[in-house]
């Protein structure tokens, strides 16, 4: 049930460690930003598989539209003078332990439920 | 079975998406850790001891290399200018030995058969050439050195003149390196040799020559008897505290 996506994940890793491109460091700050957006909507993405109210478009754009939006907001704050990389961390942080909780709870539902069943 | 592939495609493709982004932010992350420019202001204050302490330890050490190898030059400088100064010498003392080849301006003497000349006069004009500064003077090609001999051999036939007990063949050619209007000066003063000879009717045909060659003697010095003077040296000074005692 979950060997594809684990599989993709081994994919993604190798596939980004075999890349040549580097990231010039002065946008690494972004960059990490944005990795923290996308891995909250990954976790918002599994959550709602497991809550059985998934939709595809509204991951795939939540994904991309959060991190780029992370990125973008956090430059604007460097630019600005004011510190918005904090605010998207925490933002990003406390939605990303949300659904973690959420995730935890769901898990432990059905498995519940599932040894209820059994006992039944 | 349907719902499962509903979402699995597409947490399929944001978790490849993760991996990349994760493994790119990897790399990221650990080039900063090894950048200068990341990294934190007290480990930089440390590295800045460090390396200008070890850069003080290296320019110490090239002020050191640089004074010996101004001490080597120097000791080189020294070696090549007694180099010299010895070689000098030896072509000083060549000189005076006449153990080397000279050449130079001077002056010509000519000879001839029919001149009455005796061994006398040769050492007259030789004498003559040495007290109007020549420098060398070869007879026959035969150097005259200081244990040069002038003298005369006599056989049934004729009496040859001998230099350094070789005979002299005829024309006898007298050569003398030196300035040589100083040279044909003395001989040709009046009351001087040539005024002399002129009184035995033997002329001598005087030239000035720009660039004589006298070849070197090809004998060797040989001594059986001598050794250098070395003052004897004055007793030592451990005698004079004895005799107080």
């Amino acid at each position: 049930m979950w060997v594809l996506p684990v599989f993709g994940l081994l994919i993604g890793i190798v596939l980004g460690s075999t890349l040549t491109f580097q990231i010039p460091l002065i946008y690494v700050k972004y960059m990490s930003i944005a990795v923290l957006a996308s891995l909250d909507s990954v976790f918002g993405g599994i959550r709602s598989v497991l809550e059985e109210r998934f939709d595809g478009t509204v991951l795939l754009s939540g994904f991309f539209t959060n991190a780029l939006l992370a990125a973008l907001l956090a430059y604007l704050g460097d630019r600005l003078g004011v510190d918005l990389y904090y605010a998207a961390v925490f933002a990003f942080g406390v939605r990303l332990f949300q659904n973690l909780a959420a995730i935890r709870h769901k898990l432990l539902l059905q498995y519940r439920s599932k040894k209820n069943r059994q006992l039944r | 079975m349907l719902k499962k592939q509903h979402w699995a495609i597409p947490i399929t493709l944001v978790f490849l998406l993760m991996g990349i982004l994760f493994s790119l932010q990897f790399q990221a992350q650990n080039r900063i850790s090894s950048e200068l420019s990341m990294q934190k202001t007290e480990n930089l204050i440390a590295m800045v001891r460090d390396l200008s302490e070890k850069r003080q330890k290296l320019a110490s050490e090239i002020v050191d290399l640089n004074g010996n190898l101004r001490t080597q030059m120097k000791s080189v400088q020294d070696e090549s200018e007694l180099f010299i100064s010895l070689n000098e010498e030896l072509t000083k003392i060549q000189t005076v030995t006449g153990a080397n080849t000279l050449e130079g301006p001077g002056l010509e003497i000519l000879i001839d058969k029919q001149m009455p000349i005796l061994y006398v006069d040769i050492i007259h004009i030789v004498n003559e050439l040495w007290a109007s500064g020549a420098e060398a003077i070869a007879i026959n090609d035969y150097r005259i050195t200081q244990d040069t001999s002038i003298f005369y051999a006599e056989n049934e036939q004729n009496m040859s003149i001998t230099v350094d007990n070789n005979n002299l063949t005829y024309p006898i050619i007298i050569k003398a390196i030196g300035d040589p209007n100083n040279l044909d000066k003395g001989l040709t003063m009046p009351g001087g040799i040539m005024d002399n000879l002129s009184l035995y009717r033997a002329y001598p045909i005087i030239s000035k020559v720009d660039l004589l060659t006298i070849k070197g003697r090809n004998r060797s010095f040989m001594y059986y008897f001598l050794n250098e003077y070395k003052p004897a040296e004055k007793p030592a000074d451990t005698a004079s505290p004895a005799l107080k005692t």
